[in-house]
């Protein structure tokens, strides 16, 4: 009982703080309290909204972004994952490769950016290249770093059970990776979205990065907003999009918790 | 029948080499149990790595049933210290493993892991994972998975170190009864002289390192209790613990070498 009276209150007051910030920034901006060059009201942004829709180029650009994030988080993802696993299955491969890659980790890939869009140009590729670039190493470090700490005893037993390289693999190495795999995702998924997004930043001709940069540009606040809002749901809705996938990956860590 | 022939086993390192064993023999005959207790970091858990073929012995032999062990041996089952049921596995999943790495029928090895779950007290856990499990029922899960490849030599790595004294007394007289009902060569390794006494037939004594065989004492009484935990009270008990521990020689001197 006590427990739902709990969170019902915890539900009233995220409504409550909800409510606040619109009828606040309504209020505001409406007797002129707030500057309309900084703030927008929840109306404001909703004929944004209606405009940019209207114009046909709300739908496409949310399109690009969530294609760019998503293209970049999968391909970046599985090429993390894949690297992470098999660079360690040889201490020689993986001594050779290692600071080649811990040195182009550390690079910030607001710089690295610029170079994506010469190679790949003003287009999609570019956005996506540098998405699945900075997902890569969030992916490749934890799965990486948790196939070297292996439980060595594990491997063992099942040697002695008369298994093959192979077999260990897939029944050892590749299982114990999983929680990475999903501490990969999670901090993958923001990453996705940032690579794309500052992809448009740099360079581009449509996307929500460049509505927002354009708004920015030309000083229309709301559309502004109207951007941010966008990104924000999206980022929500992928962040709880791959908890539900982690419930599967680790599937055993959530089993016996109902 | 499991049989070190003269085996010694070195360690190289950066700076020199480690003699872990030197020129240790013994048997492990059939339907024996034969407890191996020493100093830490005598070599006695390397003993069962050389067994398994995990590592190669630097000198000497090692043989099953007359042929000398090279690499992964269908006749050997080994219980580790440490827990090897995988998390990520059900129970039953975990207990039937050395089947599916066999390649066997999934009918033919699940039936086969749900009859051994039973036998061992598992039963209505099969679907539940390894973490829900007490230290207890986790052994014994850990045995039924090295039992089901029906292993002809079982090796024992201190497997019972981190159980508390009941469950321990319990799981001791399961291995035993095991042991007893499949006529198996069970070479267990511990550094309990108690524990020693009250499962084995023999047990050798190995000196700190490197590791050689001091001596090996019979233990004639000890097969007719009823219970592990009865062994203690017997007459005979008190007399071969002394010649054991005097044996062991655990010096100060002794204790200020590192454990390996």
């Amino acid at each position: 009982m006590t427990i739902s009276w709990h969170n019902l209150i915890v539900t009233l007051g995220r409504l409550l703080v909800l409510a606040v910030l619109l009828l606040g920034t309504e209020l505001g901006v409406r007797y002129g309290i707030l500057s309309k060059l900084f703030f927008s009201s929840p109306t404001e942004i909703y004929h944004a909204l209606q405009a940019q829709y209207g114009e046909g180029t709300l739908m496409p650009n949310i399109g690009i972004t969530v294609f760019e994030t998503m293209l970049g988080l999968i391909a970046g993802s599985l090429a993390g994952i894949a690297t992470g696993l098999v660079l360690p299955q040889s201490r020689t491969l993986s001594r050779v490769i290692e600071p080649f890659l811990m040195v182009l980790n550390g690079i910030p890939v607001i710089v690295i950016a610029p170079l994506f869009i010469l190679w790949l140009g003003l287009g999609l590729a570019s956005k996506i290249g540098i998405s699945v670039y900075i997902v890569f190493f969030a992916m490749f470090i934890p799965v990486y770093t948790a196939s070297l700490r292996l439980e060595r005893t594990l491997v063992d037993a099942l040697w002695v059970m008369g298994a093959n390289r192979w077999q260990i693999f897939w029944k050892v190495v590749v299982p114990s990776s999983l929680p990475s795999i999903y501490t990969g995702l999670k901090i993958g998924s923001g990453l996705a979205l940032i690579g794309a997004v500052i992809g448009e930043f740099v360079a581009s001709r449509s996307g929500l990065g460049h509505m927002i940069l354009y708004a920015s540009g030309t000083l229309d606040t709301p559309t502004l907003y109207l951007g941010i809002i966008a990104l924000a749901i999206f980022a929500a809705a992928l962040s709880f999009a791959v908890d539900a996938l982690g419930h599967v990956l680790v599937h055993w860590r959530f089993a016996d918790e109902k | 029948m499991l049989e070190f022939r003269n085996i010694s086993f070195h360690f190289p390192t950066k700076r020199n080499t480690i003699d872990v064993l030197h020129d240790v023999s013994f048997t492990c005959g059939e339907d024996e149990i034969v407890a191996v207790v020493g100093p830490s970091g005598c070599g006695k858990s390397t003993l069962l790595s050389l067994a398994t073929g995990l590592r190669k012995p630097t000198a000497g032999d090692i043989l099953i049933d007359g042929r000398p062990v090279k690499g992964q041996n269908r006749l050997i089952g080994m219980m580790f210290q440490q827990s090897t049921l995988l998390p990520w596995r059900s129970v039953v999943e975990n207990v039937e493993l050395g089947l599916e790495i066999r390649g066997e029928p999934k009918s033919f090895r699940r039936d086969k892991a749900v009859t051994l779950m039973r036998q061992y007290g598992l039963g209505g856990f099969e679907r539940k994972y390894p973490h829900a499990l007490s230290g207890g029922m986790q052994k014994r899960a850990a045995l039924a998975q090295t039992l089901a490849m029906e292993p002809e030599v079982l090796l024992l790595d201190e497997p019972f170190a981190a159980l508390d004294a009941q469950t321990r007394v319990v799981i001791e007289n399961d291995v035993v009864k095991i042991c007893r009902a499949g006529k198996r060569s069970v070479l267990l390794v511990t550094h309990d002289i108690s524990e020693a006494i009250s499962m084995a037939d023999r047990v050798v004594v190995l000196s700190r390192r490197p590791g050689t065989v001091k001596e090996i004492f019979d233990i004639p009484f000890s097969r007719g209790a009823k219970s592990v935990a009865d062994v203690p009270a017997m007459p005979e008990y008190a007399t071969y613990f002394k010649r054991i521990w005097d044996a062991l020689d655990i010096s100060v001197t002794g204790m200020n070498e590192t454990a390996a």
